[in-house]
C-alpha cells in the first residue's frame, strides 16, 4: 500500500505540473480569438455575463466543495473503528428547503443581468453617432440609407464568406472591413449548410442557416457615450473628442480574427475570416477603392486590352498581360469570379476578387501572407497564391475550384502523375499568380 | 447452483429430481430451452441477467471504439495543421464517436444495469417481458452493425474494391460524418454520401431497441414488485430506471420521427429539410433538441441511481432526503423535455425564446444541486469507508459538480453564444459524460461485478484505474475550457498556428492517453475478475437492498421464494433494523417457480433489421439489388414476430430445492 501511495503522490504532482503548465505556461490570454481580450460593447457584455457566473458558481463551489472535502475526511472509516452504528439519520426537510432557497436566489444573481444582456444584444440601436449619414465620408448615399446604420450582407458557402455592402453597392469576400466606434447590423445567410458567424473579440456567435434570414449587430469599441462614461474623462468637447479618436487608433483599429463556428463538411476547420476595423476616412477610401476596382494590366482601359485579347493574343506580353491572359482564358477563372471594372469577369460563384493582392489571406483565411504586425509579404504572398492555385484541393479538400461542372482546374489531371493538375501549366500558374498579386 | 426438478404439470409436484429436457412449441419446432450448448443457451437466453451481461459486454467493447477513435482525434489535434489524417477521415471519426459513446456505449451500459438489477432490487423474477427483452438487445445490435458498416465499405474503399454509383455517387464516404447531431441540411444526399444513411436506419433501429426495452421496464417496474415493496420504497436505481425509461418513451418518438422525415428526404425526395423544396432545416433542431436534450439526462440519470445506492452503501446511513431526491430525479426528467432550446441559442431564436429557455435552464440547476446537497448530506455523520465502489463514487460527485458550473455557464445565453460549438462545451459535457456518468458507471460495476459474477475483484488495481482515469480525463478535458474562451471551435480537424491553441493541444493529447490507460486497466481488472476472482459472498459490502439477499450470483429464478418488503433499504433493515423489519418470504404453494421458454425469434425478428438498414443505405449508394435486401429484412422481420406470436409462451417450473 505505501508503494502505491508514493506512486500516486508521484503522479499527482506529474499531472500538477502539467495542469501548471496549462495555467500559468500557456496563460496568454490576449490571443487572436480570445473571449478575453474583448473590444466592443457586445463581446464586453458577454464576457462581464461570464465572469459573473464563474464568481457564483465559484462560490458555491468553494461552499459545496469545502463541505463535501470536509465530511469525506471527518467521517471517514478509522482503523479498528469500534464506535457504533452511525446515526440513521434520513434527512431533514429545513435544510433541504433552505438549500433549495440558496441556489435559487444565487440563480437569480444570474438571471437579471442575463435578461437585460440577452435584450441588449439582440436589437440594432440606432444611435445617431452610427447612422450612415452621420459618419460616412465617402459618396452621396440614398435618403434611406443616410438614417440607418451600416448594413452588411454575410453569406455563406462551403467554405468561404462573402461580405456584401447592399447600401454602398459594393461586395467582397472573407476579409471584411468595419468602422471603429459604429454600430453595424449584419444580415446572416447561407447557400448550402448551415454556418456560424463568431468575431470572438467583437461578438459571440450568430448562425447562418439556409432559408432564413437571421441577423446580429456587432460592433468594434466603444460609441463615445459608452467610452466617455466607462473612462470618466472630463475636458472640452474638442479634447474629449480628440482623446476618444486617440482610443479608437490605439486601441480599436486592427486586424480581427473569425471563424465558422457550426460545422459545414470536409473543410469546416479552414472556414475563416477577418475583419479590419479602421477610421471613418480609411473605410470611405477603402469602399472607394473597392467600387472602382482594376483597370487592364498597364493601366490599360477594359475595351482597348480586350479588343487586343480577341483579335491578337500574342500581342498582350509582359508577366501581368500573361497573367491576365490566363485568368480570363485558360484558368476559366471568370466563370466563378467578380472583378470590378472588368466587365468579362462577372462570375459569381466563388469569392469576388476585387483588391484580392491587398489582402492579407487567401483560402477563407487559412493561408496567411502578412507579418506579426500585419504588414503584407509580396513572397509569401506569391507562394501562397501558387499553393492554392496547384494545390486546391489539398489546402481546401472538397471546395468547388477543384471541381466543379468541368470547370474546376482539378478536372483535368495529368494521366501521368495524378497528382499533377494538367489544365495549367507552372509557367502559367506563375503569371496567374503574378498578376492576382497586382489587384490592388 | 442448487440442484433444480422440473415438472410439466404444474399440479403435480413430483419430488423425484430429474433432467430437464426441451419441448417442442406450437409451431412443433423444439424450444432452444436447457440447452448443452453455451451459445445457443446465450443468444436465446430471456434471463434479465445474462441478458444486462451481454449489454455489458457489448457495450464495454464500443466504448473501446469510441475510445480509440477519440484517441486517434486527439492525436491528430496534438500539434497545428498536422496531417495524420484527412479532414474527412476526422470528420467520420468526431461523428463516429460522439454517436458511438451516446448510443453504443454509454446507454447500453446503463440498460446493463436496468436489466441485471431491477428485477433483483424490486424482487421479481424477471422483467414482465422476456421475450421482449430479448428482442431488444438483438435489435441494439442490430442497429450498431448498421451503424458500424460504413467502417467496412470505406476500408473496401481505399483498398480501391468498391466506390459509390448511385444518387450520392462520387461522394465516397461511406461512414458517417455530419456529426452525432445530423444537423440539416449537410445530411442532404448532395451534401454528404451513404454513411448518413447507415446513420438515419442505424439510428432509427436502436430507437426501436431502446423503446421496447424502455416500456419493458417501464411495466415492470409498476406491475412486478414484491408485496410490500412499495413506489417509495424503491431503490433509488430503480427510481431512476422508471424516469428514465419514461423518458425514453417520451423522448424517442421525437427522433424517430425526424429520422423517418429525413430518410424520406434522402430515398424517397421529399423536402422536409430541403429548402429549395421549401423545407425548413431548423425544424430538424427542434425535433433532434426535444430528444437530445431528455437524452442528456437518459444518460446522466442513472449514473446518479447508482452514485444514490454506493454512497448510502459505504457510509452505513441511509441516503440523506429519500424523497427529495427521487423528486428531483423526477423534477430533471421532467424539465429535461423543457430546455431543448439551449442547444440553439445561436440559431436566431428571438429574444422572448432565448429568456425563456435560459431561465428554464437555470431552474434545472436546482434539482441537480439539490442532489449534490443531498449526496453530501449522506456522507455527513456516516462511516465512509474507501472502496473502489465508493472511490469513483466520491470522484463522479466532484467532476459532476465540476461539470455542472460549466453548465450553468452555458445557461445564460449571451455569453453561451461566446462558447457555444466552441471547445467550452466539449470541457462541459466530457465533464458530465466521463467525470460523471462514466466515473458512476465504474462505481457501478465494482460495486455490483461480486453480484454479477459471484467473484470479488482482486487488490488495489482499481485505485489505479481511479487515479489513471480521473487525472486523464482532468488533464485532458480541463485545458479545453482554455481553448474555447480564446476561440477554438469545435469540429475541426486542424488549426493555425499562432492562435495560442498550442499547449493546450498538446496537453490535451497527452491527457487522454492517460485516460486511455486507465480504461485499460479497467478492462484488465474486469477480466482478471472473471477469470480468478475469489468468490465474493452474497453481501460483500453489508450492503441495502434486495439484490444483495440473494446469491452471488443469482439463481436463474432470482428469488427460491417471492420476499415481503417491510420497508426501504430492504436488506439493511433486514439486518440491523428492529424485529418487526424482516425480511419475511411468501409460503411455497408447491407449484414451483414458473420460468419463461427460451426463443430463437425476438432474435430473428431484430435482426432482420440489418438487412433491411444496410439494404435501403446502400440502395442510395448504387448497389445492385439493395432494394430487395431491404423488402427481405422486412420479411425476415414480419416472420420472426408472427413465428413469435405463434410459437406461444410456453414455459417450465422450476423447484429450487432449498427455497430461500
Amino acid at each position: 500500500m505505501k508503494k502505491i501511495t508514493h506512486g500516486f503522490s508521484r503522479l499527482l504532482s506529474l499531472s500538477f505540473a502539467l495542469l501548471a503548465l496549462v495555467a500559468f505556461g500557456g496563460c496568454d490570454l490576449n490571443t487572436k480569438m480570445s473571449t478575453f481580450d474583448v473590444k466592443g460593447p457586445i463581446a464586453e457584455t458577454q464576457l462581464d455575463l461570464f465572469m459573473l457566473t464563474v464568481w457564483v458558481t465559484g462560490f458555491i463551489f468553494l461552499v459545496v466543495g469545502g463541505v463535501y472535502v470536509f465530511a469525506v475526511i471527518k467521517f471517514r472509516e478509522k482503523p479498528n473503528d469500534n464506535s457504533p452504528m452511525p446515526s440513521q439519520g434520513h434527512g431533514n426537510p429545513l435544510v433541504e428547503i433552505g438549500l433549495i432557497g440558496a441556489s435559487v436566489l444565487l440563480l437569480v444573481i444570474i438571471a437579471v443581468p442575463t435578461l437585460q444582456a440577452i435584450w441588449y444584444t439582440h436589437d440594432t440601436p440606432l444611435n445617431e453617432q452610427s447612422k450612415l449619414g452621420n459618419w460616412y465620408t465617402g459618396d452621396e448615399l440614398s435618403e434611406d440609407a443616410e438614417e440607418e446604420v451600416l448594413v452588411i450582407r454575410v453569406i455563406g458557402y462551403q467554405w468561404w464568406w462573402e461580405f456584401e455592402y447592399p447600401q454602398l453597392g459594393i461586395n467582397t469576400a472573407n476579409e471584411m472591413v468595419i468602422p471603429a466606434g459604429k454600430a453595424v447590423h449584419l444580415e446572416l445567410r447561407s447557400v448550402d449548410v448551415i454556418h456560424s458567424f463568431w468575431l470572438p473579440r467583437i461578438a459571440g456567435k450568430v448562425d447562418l442557416i439556409p432559408g432564413r434570414a437571421n441577423a446580429m449587430w456587432i460592433q468594434a469599441g466603444d460609441n463615445f457615450e459608452r467610452w466617455a462614461e466607462k473612462t470618466g474623462a472630463d475636458g472640452s468637447e474638442l479634447a474629449l473628442q480628440a482623446a476618444y479618436n486617440t482610443y479608437l487608433e490605439e486601441e480599436i483599429h486592427d486586424y480581427y480574427y473569425g471563424q465558422c463556428a457550426e460545422y459545414c463538411g470536409d473543410s469546416h476547420a479552414r472556414m475563416l475570416f477577418r475583419a479590419t476595423v479602421v477610421g471613418d476616412d480609411e473605410f470611405a477610401e477603402w469602399v472607394k477603392s473597392e467600387a472602382e476596382g482594376h483597370t487592364a494590366p498597364e493601366g490599360k482601359p477594359w475595351d482597348e486590352w480586350y479588343k487586343a485579347y480577341d483579335s491578337n493574343p500574342d500581342s498582350l506580353t509582359g508577366d501581368l498581360n500573361e497573367g491576365a491572359k490566363v485568368f480570363m482564358g485558360r484558368g476559366k477563372c471568370i466563370a466563378c469570379h467578380s472583378v470590378e471594372g472588368n466587365p468579362r469577369a462577372l462570375g459569381v460563384a466563388g469569392p469576388n476578387l476585387t483588391n484580392v493582392g491587398e489582402r492579407l489571406s487567401i483560402a477563407a483565411g487559412w493561408l496567411n501572407h502578412h507579418d506579426e504586425e500585419d504588414v503584407l509579404q509580396a513572397d509569401k504572398q506569391y507562394e501562397n497564391f501558387v499553393k492554392w492555385i496547384k494545390e486546391t484541393d489539398v489546402v481546401k479538400p472538397g471546395n468547388l475550384m477543384w471541381k466543379s461542372n468541368g470547370n474546376g482546374i482539378g478536372e483535368l489531371l495529368d494521366p501521368e502523375d495524378p497528382d499533377k493538375i494538367k489544365l495549367l501549366t507552372d509557367e502559367e500558374i506563375h503569371y496567374l499568380a503574378l498578376y492576382l498579386q497586382s489587384l490592388k | 447452483m442448487s440442484t433444480v426438478t422440473e415438472t410439466h404439470e404444474p399440479s403435480t409436484h413430483s419430488k423425484e429430481p430429474h433432467v430437464l429436457k426441451p419441448e417442442r412449441s406450437n409451431l412443433g419446432l423444439m424450444r432452444p430451452d436447457h440447452s448443452k450448448s453455451v451459445i445457443i443457451d446465450w443468444l436465446t437466453t430471456v434471463d434479465h441477467k445474462k441478458i444486462g451481461i451481454m449489454y455489458g459486454a457489448i457495450a464495454l467493447f464500443f466504448l473501446l471504439v469510441g475510445g480509440l477513435e477519440a484517441l486517434i482525434i486527439r492525436t491528430q489535434l496534438a500539434f497545428p495543421e498536422n496531417d495524420l489524417i484527412s479532414a474527412q477521415r476526422y470528420n467520420q471519426l468526431f461523428t463516429m464517436h460522439g454517436t458511438t459513446m451516446i448510443f453504443l456505449a454509454i446507454m447500453p451500459l446503463n440498460a446493463a444495469f436496468f436489466n441485471f438489477l431491477v428485477p433483483l432490487q424490486i424482487g421479481a423474477r424477471d422483467v414482465a417481458f422476456p421475450r421482449i427483452n430479448s428482442f431488444s438487445l438483438w435489435a441494439f445490435v442490430a442497429g450498431a452493425l448498421v451503424i458500424n458498416f460504413g467502417w467496412v465499405l470505406q476500408a473496401l474503399e481505399v483498398m480501391g474494391l468498391f466506390s459509390a454509383s448511385g444518387p450520392t455517387a462520387g461522394m465516397n464516404d461511406f461512414v458517417p460524418s455530419m456529426g452525432w447531431f445530423g444537423y440539416a441540411p449537410i445530411t442532404g444526399k448532395e451534401f454528404t454520401g451513404a454513411g448518413t444513411d447507415f446513420w438515419i436506419m442505424g439510428l432509427q433501429i436502436l430507437g426501436v431497441a431502446s423503446l421496447s426495452a424502455a416500456m419493458n421496464f417501464v411495466v415492470t417496474i409498476i406491475n412486478m414488485r414484491a408485496p410490500g415493496m412499495k413506489m417509495m420504497r424503491m431503490p433509488v436505481f430503480t427510481w431512476m430506471t422508471l424516469v428514465v425509461s419514461l423518458l425514453i418513451v417520451f423522448a424517442f418518438p421525437a427522433i424517430t420521427i425526424a429520422l423517418a422525415q429525413l430518410m424520406f428526404d434522402r430515398v424517397f425526395g421529399t423536402s422536409f429539410f430541403v429548402t429549395a423544396g421549401g423545407g425548413q432545416p431548423i425544424l430538424w433542431q427542434h425535433l433532434f433538441w426535444i430528444f437530445g436534450h431528455p437524452e442528456v439526462y437518459i444518460l446522466v440519470l442513472p449514473a446518479m441511481g447508482i452514485v444514490s445506492e454506493v454512497l448510502p452503501t459505504f457510509s452505513k446511513k441511509p441516503l440523506f432526503g429519500y424523497a427529495i431526491v427521487v423528486f428531483s430525479g423526477a423534477v430533471i426528467g421532467f424539465l429535461g423535455f423543457a430546455v431543448w432550446s439551449h442547444h440553439m441559442f445561436t440559431t436566431g431564436l428571438g429574444k422572448v425564446a432565448t429568456a425563456a429557455f435560459s431561465l428554464l435552464t437555470m431552474a434545472i440547476a436546482v434539482p441537480t444541486g439539490v442532489k449534490i446537497f443531498n449526496w453530501v448530506g449522506t456522507l455527513w455523520g456516516g462511516r465512509v469507508r474507501f472502496s473502489a465502489p465508493m472511490i469513483f463514487a466520491l470522484g463522479f460527485v466532484w467532476m459532476f459538480m465540476m461539470g455542472g458550473f460549466s453548465g450553468i455557464m452555458h445557461s445564460s445565453a449571451p455569453a453561451d453564444a461566446q462558447q457555444q460549438d466552441s471547445y467550452f462545451v466539449i470541457a462541459h459535457f466530457h465533464y458530465v459524460a466521463i467525470g460523471g456518468i462514466f466515473l458512476a458507471v465504474v462505481s457501478g460495476i465494482y460495486f455490483w461485478l461480486p453480484k454479477i459474477l459471484g467473484k470479488m475483484w482482486k487488490g488495489n488495481l482499481s485505485i489505479w484505474v481511479a487515479v489513471f482515469s480521473t487525472i486523464g480525463l482532468n488533464v485532458t478535458f480541463f485545458p479545453m475550457h482554455f481553448l474555447g474562451l480564446l476561440g477554438m471551435p469545435r469540429r475541426t480537424h486542424t488549426y493555425l498556428e499562432g492562435f495560442g491553441w498550442e499547449t493546450y493541444n498538446l496537453v490535451c493529447t497527452i491527457g487522454s492517453y492517460i485516460l486511455a490507460f486507465g480504461i485499460f486497466l479497467l478492462v484488465v481488472d474486469i477480466i482478471r475478475c472473471f477469470r480468478s476472482g475469489e468468490p465474493a459472498g452474497d453481501d460483500p459490502w453489508d450492503a441495502r437492498t434486495l439484490e444483495w439477499a440473494t446469491t452471488s450470483p443469482p439463481q436463474v429464478y432470482n428469488f427460491g421464494r417471492t420476499p415481503i418488503i417491510p420497508a426501504r433499504d430492504a436488506l439493511w433493515e433486514h439486518k440491523h433494523g428492529p424485529e418487526n423489519r424482516r425480511i419475511q418470504y411468501e409460503e411455497d404453494d408447491g407449484h414451483g417457480i414458473h420460468m419463461p421458454s427460451q426463443s430463437w425469434m425476438p432474435m430473428i425478428a431484430s435482426l432482420g433489421f440489418v438487412p433491411l438498414g444496410l439494404g435501403l443505405s446502400l440502395m442510395q449508394a448504387g448497389v445492385a439489388f439493395m432494394g430487395y435486401v431491404a423488402i427481405f429484412g422486412l420479411f425476415m422481420i414480419a416472420l420472426g414476430v408472427a413465428l413469435w406470436a405463434i410459437e406461444g409462451p410456453g414455459g417450465y417450473h422450476l423447484h429450487p430445492e432449498e427455497a430461500k
